[in-house]
Formats: C-alpha cells, structure tokens, sequence
C-alpha cells in the first residue's frame, strides 16, 4: 500500500510537471483531488488497510494530496506567468486613446471664479444686483447726479425713463448697504453694459466690484488688499502701482496698475510702451455714498474697487480680441 | 491735452528728463496717453536758398531747382512744389535725410534727371498738416543751418487725459502749478503789462447780465484797430504744438490763450453787436442763431445766450454766431470771457449736438478769477501782436463774487482714512503748496481756503486726496485688513450656481457665454414668438439684432450651435447658464436659466468602437444628474412646446410648477438656422430649484445579506408610459425591493401590433436574512398583480 503510495505520488507530480496549459492542469487537478479523484479513491480504500497502519497511511496519503496540491498551484504559478508574457497581441501604446469628452467652464467664469476665490480667503462674500437698475442705484446714489460730467464716460443704454442696462457694479454697493450694517466685505460678479463696440470694448462685459467698510477701514488696507490678489492671480513677482485718478463715488481714489504680463515692465505693444496695464480703479468710499446709504461716514469708512474680468482674461490667456470671448466659437472654448 | 515741454518750461523749471516727468505727472494724476518727440526724427535737414528754378525738360509737373544747402555745391533737386521762387529759403533735405516716418532721401533719376536731395514742405517734416507747397522760411535764417535749431522743432508733446473733476488741468499754467507743487517750486505766471487808451470801453459798449443763475461773471473788453493777419511763427508753432491750425492772429491768441489759462474766450466784431450791447439772456422761445460753423439752429429758452440789442450773437459756453465773427474788416473787437454755470453749458451744447473745445472747459467748470486773467492776458497779446488799441477799463459784471469756500483738515482724519503717519505740518505743507491757504488751526486741525481754479475741492475728504497725491500713493503703507465675518449671506444662490457650472463641465459639457440682448426676430426664428415675445426693449440699442434684452436662452443657444455647425462642427454638448429679463412696472424680473444643447454624440470619435449618436434620454440623463445635483424633484411630463417636435418634447414640473422643456428641435426650425443634424435641446428655470435647500442625507445601513434577481417580461398597451409601470412595480414591491429596472422594450412582429413588451429587472434584498425563494416569489405575484390591475398587463 505504500509503496503503491509512493509510486502514484511520483507519477502524479510528474504529470502534472507536464501539464502544459491551464486547461490540462485543471483536468490532472480534477483527476488527482476531485471529489472522484485518486486520492479520494485512496482515502476511501484505508477501510481495507489493517487497523493499527491506518493512522500513518491516512497520514501519507494526506501529505501527498497537500504536495500535489502545492505542486498545482506551482505548476499554475508557472504557466501564467508564461501566459501573461506570451499571450495576445502586444498593445500598441502609440494609438489614441478612447477619452471621455472633456467639458470646459467659459474662460471668463473661470478667471471670476479663481478672482473671487482670492477674496473668499480674505472674508469677502459675494452679493449680486440686477442687470437692469435704476437710474437712481447706477447714478444718483453713486454721487453722479444728472449732468455730472463723470456720466459722458459711461454710455449707458436705457430701457425707459429712470431705467437703464447698469454701466457698472457699483450699484450693488449700495443695494447691499441699503441691506446690512457694517462690517460689510462683499465682491460683486456681474455683467455690465456700454453702448460701446470694437474690437476692444463689448456692449455687455463683466466686472468685478468690491467694497469693505467697517470703522477705521484705511486706504493702506485697499493697497494691502489689492496687492494680496495680484499677488496670488498674477504671481509674486507682479509689480503694481497706484496712481490718483477720480471716480465720483470714491474720494481718495486711485487707479491700479500691474507690470506688463507681456513684457514684465520693459515696455510693448500691449502695454503701449509704459510697462504698466491698468488693471482696476478704487478709492475709499465717497462720504455721499455713505449719506445715501444711511451710513455715518465719520463713523465708517470703507474702500471699493472694480475690475473688468474681460481684459485680465485677455491678459491671461493672450486673446487677441474680446470678440473672441463672446462668439461661443468650440474651437476657443475648449482651448482653456 | 496735448502739453509741450518747451512751453511748459516758460511756466516751471523742470530739470528732469522728460521719461521722469512722465512717471511723475502720472503719479499725481495727470494719466499720460503718449509721448511723442517732435523732430526727433528728422536729420540731415537743413536751411536751402533756391539759386534757379527751369522747367523739367520730360514731365510739366516737375521742376529741376539748383539750391544752396550750405555746401561746396549747389545741390539738383526735381521738385514738384509750385509756390517757391528764386531766393526763397526753404527746408532742405540732403542725400541720406531721413524724414519722420524714416524716409530715407537717397540719389535718384525723376523722368531722366538726377534729383540728389528734397526740398520738404511743412507737413512732411510732421511739424504741420500743411501741405500747400514748400516750407517757406524766414529769409534771414542761415543757409546750411540744421532745420531743427533753425525752427526750433525738438521738442516733447505729452498727450494728457484730464479727469473730469480736474477742469484746471486742461491748461499749461494748470499743469505748471502741479508741477510746480510737486517740485517745490515756483509757477510763473505770465505777469500782465496792460496798457490801456483813453477811451473808456463803457463809452462804448455795455454788458448786462440778466440771468445771473447761469452766468455769475462776463467781462468784456473793447479793442480798436487790431490788424487782422496770419500770426507770427512762435505763436504758431505753439498751437501746432498743442494740436490746433493757425487761423489768424486774432483767433489765434483767443486760442493760445484758452490753451494756456484754460479759459475759453470769444471775439465779437463789436460793430455788428446792435446797439454795441451785450445781454445775457436765456434764449426766447422760437429764437434762432446761426453759429460759426454755418447752422442754423434753433434756440430753447433753458439755453443762454450772448445776445445784442436785438438777437442772439452766441450761444453761451458753447459758440458764436456767424454774424458777428471778427474777420478782415473788423474795426472793433469786444472780447468775451465769462463763467456759465456748467450743468446749462452741458445741457445746450447736448440738446444742440454742438460739443466744443469751449463746452468742454465750461461744463467743468471755470474759475471766476482765471476769466479776469484771461482776458487781460488776451488784450495785452492782441496789443503786442496785432497792434490792438485797448480802451480803459473792463466792461466787468460779477454782480454777485463767489463766496470763499474753506475746508477743515483733521490731521488724525486724515491719517485714519489714508492709513499713514504724515506728520501734520507735512500735510499742510502739501496742501499749501498747492495753493490751498491756510486760515489758521490748532494741533489738531487746520482751516484751509479753496483756491479758486479747484472747485473740485468741497469736503475734507478731498483734502485727503490732495495731501496723498503730494505724499505720493506709493508711500502710503500696505496693510493687510481684519475682515470680520458676517452672519448674513447674501447670495447663497451664487455658490450653487458656481457649482452647477463645475459640475457641468466635469459631465463634459462646455459652457457658452452670451450677450443678454435679442431680439423680435431671434426670437421669431428660434419659434418663441408665443412663449417669449415679450420682452425689455432698450431705447438706443446698438443695432436692429440688439434691440432687447433675451426673454430666453434659446435663441443664442442655437444661433451658437449654427456658428459651431458652420464651422465643421458635427458633436457638441454645450450648456449656458445666465440670466433673462421680463417686462414688468418698474424694473423688470431677472431670472437665472440653465440651457443644455446637444448634437451628434457624447463620445470622442475612436478607432476601436464606433459612436452612439446622441438622442432624447442622453439630455434626460444629464437633466436628472442635474437636479439630483440640485437636489430638486423633477418630472418629465409629455408636452409641446414651440420650437421642439411633438411627441419628443417634455415639460418639466416640480410637483405642480413647470421649470422647463426638454426635447428635439424641429427640423423646419433647424433649417433657418442651416443645421441638418438632429439638436437636443432644454431649457430650466433655475432659480425655482436653486431656492430649494438640498435635503439632509441620513445613513442608511449596507445590507449583509445576499441580493437575489429577478426578471419579469410583460406585455402592455403601446401608449401606457414605461415610467408609469416602473413606478407601480416599485410601489407593489415593498420594502424588500431594493431596485426595479426596464432592461427591454420590444415593439415587433413578435407581440400584438397595439402591444409592447416591457422586460423587468428586481433586485430583493433583506437586511435581517437570506430571502428564501418563497417570499421572494410572493413579492414578485405582488408586483405582477398590481401591474395587471393597473396596466392589463399580461405576463409574456
């Protein structure tokens, strides 16, 4: 019984040595150690074997059935890893790829979204103001009564008496004033409009407002402000510089420019040979502004600064033209 | 502006290069458009005397002239000029001259004969637009002299924008007193050397004001016997200097002048003045004037004009009147200068269309003193250069004077506001170099009189503009603010919607940003006429195409998809979030919209497996992701809808309310818009399902037990909706059924020609045991039963 033991252990290992492919290792595996199989075959017959053998027969025929069943998994081992290296056709990396079709944000969402995001970090909140204002949020309350001068610099559309397409975001200052009680921090994303069309002025652009006001809000702060954004959106190594301009609705008020993106301040075509872009204008809120508010201007002072998203896109992404922005052409869109 | 160095060195030394003075005019406020070098370009020009002058034997138009430029010989030049004779001296320019704009002037044959340099007119060495013939020079000017020192030209023109607010800077003496206040030193005003003759103007003439509300101050002055005549050349070259065309020497100081003070003037030819009497008046009702350009217009009475005994002569601020234009003849000159109040100034000159350079200094507003100046400063210019006899004394009403205005400065105010330690006689030093005089103060505040040119300045916050300005912007620190938080958010909706873009965009749409305008016919050709027609109209839109505010997406939508398909473009999934506007009393509604437009497929071409064309439940599947994302409960419900084809057209609800339509566009619509691919198409009203507060999402457990499958096929009328079957399937399940799916709809030669059959999928699942095959087949018999009560729905 042994003997026979030992032999049919030696066969087996052999022949399933020679098993050369997955298909006949599985048959030696069924035919060895299936539930018919010889070793269970063998099992069965120690019934027969003298009572006082028995416990090391079962022994050996159990360590037989654990090797063949290594010798299986070895044999296996082996012949995968042949198969793996050997079989189907090698794939040929240089073809395309199948990709998902990839969405695009338009490019004047995306500067806004990374520009507001700049102001969320410092405590801004966003506020909004509709489209369509009155005379009387866009003007009169922003300290530009009828036949100030400052109103020949906004053509402004008008939809009816008293109504006309907001020239600018400024009137959300005041609608979010008439709201709340300082602290106010907001930024105000939006569009605006000027009857005005070329290959550098769209009739519908869209700017970015902000306003702080609190006690003891100081022009060193709007500078701190302002450069901590340009800072982040156009790099560290941006230089910029504020210069007295006039705004009706800011008193002192300033103007912002940035060391040309393009030239980095040697002087170029964009930046009409001064190395500077005029970014944005500000100044600290104008007392008459605070007056129609409600607000006490001894007791509260504030900044604001508005900014066209359109030209620091361009900036950013070399676009020649801002007709480009408002084409909806797909072969611009998916481009950022 | 435009502003010359060189004159402006008559008013304050300047000692830096023009590139310092640049960057230091601009960090005062004086924004710089450009700088040009006049003459910098020019060489090699130099002063020739014409020796002849003989016809060119090829060419009638020609000339062969032989001119001395200085050299060892007369030099040959063709010519095509006219208005030269032998022994002018004319600008001469030499074989390698080069002219502005980098003409190179080099040997060369004209109709066979050699021409070895130019003879340049004004225009061409860009010191004029004069183009009439040669420059003409000055016979005792040396020949052989280089151009540029003969004429003086090389100089600096700095082109300025003035601000609104700041009318004073539109003036040399205006620009020289900045500089002056930031240099620390002096401005010099031209002093006034006026000799006057012994008639007294009054005998003369007489000024009356008699709408003081618009005129707070008219003088005028009376001058005899000027000669009216071209101006000398340094006159001349000033105004060319400043962008202006010499007329006659008369016009021209009135012009010089108003360039140097700021200060617009008029001439009358006072014989023409009825009664030689100046009244200042509003215009009488049917009044017209016909001004010095040649209209004739009619006047209103809120308009104020400069009339004679009988009619107007000017319309105040604005223009003169033909009539009594100073020309060759005139004898006498009344000469004007006065202060209009700028709002009557701006409202005439808009109502008559008439912007001019005098409009546009009046509607700034003009300083009072500055007119008596002006005209003194005229007078005494047209003595000197036209030989003007002026008669004594000013015909000078200012029957009320300004009031003197002072503002108080805190000094700690104003450090507050600015964020900076500026020491408190620095601030006041700032200030009074600036003109502003102190009226005495304490440590804590200062009183200060507002000079008369800056009627810009009403408030201490002005005065903090001035003391920064000074101080420099640069200098003030940069500080980071405390921004305290608020409780109150203002626009919870702004972030959903920065959201909803993102999350667009990740499920591979691109977004479209349009114009908000429309119009009747965009929305006519996109089938909306019934459904948005109505819309906010502007009443001075740029164009017919832009003649309203957009009451839909739509239309822009699909003129971009048109633009897209023009271009080659077949597979596009595009998305636009944006507002529309509603007509209402007052301001109209705005409404933040979401459009979705898809065509051909929503997969990228691939060698290895062919496309799937896009079709209905493609946008049905991103709606859904969009208001799971939203968290809104929305239906499809079958609908028409204008531009869409029945029966592919579903309207949106949420519950009751509709917020939209869904569905493929129709074909005849597509056609005028030249699309013949298949577009799919919604529109949501977003601001219903942004309002909605994303419900809180509770754990719910992961089941331990095993899941079992179940199909079940049916057969149902064709027009009974699948969804309607799914849901009662669903509802007759219980709580042990954990999904139902459609997996199949059959419509065929295999069922009933009115018949369809629906393939259904369940998956049952327990959390507390193995479902055995008994409950599972009584769940199923549940749903079988219903679906039959419900539907007649027989099992296949």
């Amino acid at each position: 019984m042994k003997d026979e033991l030992e032999a049919f252990a030696k066969d087996a290992l052999e022949q399933i040595q020679l098993a050369s492919s997955a298909q006949s290792l599985e048959e030696a595996r069924v035919h060895y150690l299936g539930r018919k199989g010889k070793i269970t075959e063998i099992l069965r017959g120690l019934s027969q074997v003298p009572e006082a053998e028995r416990p090391a027969m079962g022994q050996a025929a159990n360590q037989v059935k654990q090797s063949l069943s290594e010798a299986i998994d070895a044999r296996k081992a082996e012949l995968e890893a042949v198969s793996d290296a050997n079989e189907g056709e090698p794939a040929d990396f240089s073809l395309p790829s199948r990709r998902r079709s990839e969405g695009h944000i338009h490019v004047i969402n995306q500067v806004t979204e990374e520009i507001l995001s700049i102001f969320f970090e410092l405590g801004f909140q966003t506020a909004t103001g509709p489209d369509i204002e009155t005379e009387y949020y866009n003007f009169e309350s922003l300290n530009i009564p009828a036949d100030h001068p400052a109103r020949d610099s906004h053509d402004t559309f008008f939809v009816k008496p008293g109504v006309v397409l907001r020239t600018h975001t400024s009137p959300v200052q005041m609608r979010v004033m008439e709201k709340m009680q300082p602290p106010v921090a907001v930024v105000v994303p939006g569009r605006v409009y000027r009857v005005d069309n070329d290959a550098s002025h769209s009739p519908m652009f869209y700017q970015i407002e902000g306003l702080l006001v609190d006690e003891r809000v100081s022009f060193a702060e709007l500078k701190g402000t302002l450069m901590l954004f340009v800072h982040r959106f156009f790099g560290k190594t941006a230089k910029i510089r504020f210069r007295p301009h006039f705004f009706p609705f800011t008193e002192p008020s300033a103007e912002m420019d940035v060391s040309c993106t393009v030239c980095q301040g040697k002087g170029c075509r964009v930046c009409k040979h001064s190395g500077w872009l005029e970014v944005l204008g500000c100044g600290m809120v104008h007392p008459n502004v605070f007056r129609h508010a409600g607000y006490d201007s001894e007791k509260y002072t504030g900044f604001a600064f508005g900014l066209g998203v359109d030209r620091i896109a361009m900036l950013r992404h070399a676009i020649p033209s801002i007709t480009h922005l408002y084409e909806n052409d797909l072969r611009f869109l998916e481009q950022f | 502006m435009k502003i010359s160095l060189k004159w402006l060195k008559d008013y304050v030394d300047i000692d830096v290069t023009p590139e310092e003075l640049a960057k230091q005019m601009t960090m005062l406020g004086l924004e710089i458009e450009s700088i040009e070098q006049v003459g910098g370009d020019i060489d090699h020009i130099v002063v020739g005397q014409i020796l002849s002058i003989e016809p060119h034997p090829d060419a009638d138009k020609l000339v062969v002239c032989r001119t001395n430029a200085g050299r060892e010989q007369p030099e040959q030049i063709v010519c095509g000029a006219k208005n030269m004779k032998v022994g002018d001296k004319v600008p001469t320019a030499l074989l390698g001259a080069t002219l502005p704009g980098g003409f190179k002037i080099e040997r060369r044959k004209m109709r066979g004969i050699e021409s070895c340099g130019m003879m340049c007119s004004a225009r061409e060495l860009g010191i004029s637009e004069d183009h009439g013939g040669l420059m003409i020079l000055d016979p005792d000017m040396t020949i052989g002299q280089d151009i540029k020192d003969a004429l003086g030209i090389g100089d600096v023109v700095f082109e300025i924008e003035v601000i609104p607010n700041r009318g004073d800077w539109a003036s040399m003496i205006g620009v020289a007193r900045e500089l002056a206040a930031l240099y620390g030193k002096t401005c010099r005003i031209p002093a006034l050397d006026l000799k006057e003759s012994g008639e007294a103007a009054s005998a003369v003439a007489s000024v009356t004001i008699e709408a003081n509300e618009l005129c707070p101050r008219y003088i005028g002055r009376v001058l005899k016997n000027a000669k009216v005549e071209p101006s000398p050349q340094w006159l001349a070259e000033r105004l060319i200097a400043a962008g202006q065309r010499p007329i006659n020497n008369i016009v021209d100081i009135t012009n010089y002048v108003l360039l140097e003070t700021g200060h617009p003037l008029h001439a009358f030819d006072c014989e023409k003045l009825a009664g030689h009497q100046v009244v200042v008046r509003r215009a009488s009702a049917g009044e017209t004037i016909n001004t010095l350009d040649g209209t004739l217009r009619s006047l209103q009475p809120e308009m104020l004009v400069i009339a004679d005994a009988q009619r107007p002569q000017a319309v105040a601020g604005v223009m003169g009147g033909a009539e009594s234009e100073v020309g060759e003849g005139t004898a006498t000159i009344l000469l004007e200068s006065a202060v209009f109040h700028p709002i009557s100034v701006r409202r005439t000159s808009r109502a008559l269309g008439l912007i001019t350079e005098a409009s546009q200094h009046f509607q700034r507003g003009a300083d009072p003193e500055m007119a008596r100046y002006a005209i003194d400063r005229a007078a005494q210019l047209m003595q000197e250069i036209a030989g003007a006899e002026v008669l004594s004394g000013a015909l000078d009403a200012y029957p009320t004077p300004a009031p003197v205005r002072e503002v108080r400065l805190r000094y700690a105010r104003c450090n507050q506001i600015l964020g900076a330690e500026i020491a408190p006689d620095i601030q006041r030093q700032h200030l009074a170099s600036l003109g502003f005089q102190a009226q005495g103060g304490d440590d804590t505040s200062v009183l200060f009189r507002i000079p008369s040119w800056r009627n810009d300045v009403t408030l201490e916050e002005d005065l903090v503009e001035e003391v920064a300005r000074l101080f420099n912007y640069e200098n003030i620190p940069t500080v980071l603010p405390h921004i305290q938080p608020s409780e109150t958010v203002l626009a919870p909706q702004e972030t959903r919607i920065r959201a909803l873009r993102r999350f667009l965009a990740g499920e591979g749409l691109t977004e479209l940003y349009n114009w908000t305008f429309s119009s009747p016919e965009a929305v006519q050709k996109a089938g909306l006429q019934d459904t948005c027609g109505d819309m906010v109209t502007l009443e001075n839109p740029l164009s017919e195409k832009q003649a309203t505010m957009r009451s839909s997406l739509i239309p822009g939508i699909l003129a971009n998809a048109a633009h897209n398909v023009r271009h080659g473009r077949s597979s596009m999934a595009v998305f636009e979030v944006g507002p529309v506007y509603l007509p209402e009393e007052g301001l109209p509604t705005q409404r933040q919209r979401l459009a979705i437009l898809l065509a051909g497929s929503l997969e990228p071409k691939h060698w290895g497996r062919p496309q799937t064309p896009v079709g209905i439940f493609d946008l049905k599947g991103i709606l859904e992701t969009v208001f799971d994302f939203l968290g809104a409960n929305v239906r499809f419900e079958a609908g028409t809808f204008g531009p869409m084809r029945p029966g592919q057209t579903a309207q949106l609800l949420a519950s009751t309310t509709p917020v939209g339509w869904c569905g493929q566009v129709r074909a005849n619509l597509l056609r005028g818009y030249d699309i013949e691919s298949e577009i799919f198409l919604a529109e949501v009203e977003l601001d219903l399902l942004l309002g909605r507060e994303k419900a809180g999402r509770t754990f719910s457990a992961i089941p331990g037990f095993p899941p079992v499958l179940r199909d079940l096929a049916i057969l149902v009328d064709r027009n009974v909706p699948a969804g309607e079957i799914l849901k009662a399937a669903q509802q007759a399940g219980g709580p042990l059924l954990r999904e139902a799916d459609i997996f199949d709809i059959y419509i065929g030669k295999q069922v009933d020609a009115n018949k369809k059959s629906i393939a259904l999928s369940f998956v049952f699942q327990s959390e507390t045991q193995t479902l055995t095959d008994s409950i599972i087949q009584k769940q199923t018999e549940n749903i079988q039963k219903r679906l039959q009560k419900d539907f007649g729905a027989t099992l296949r």
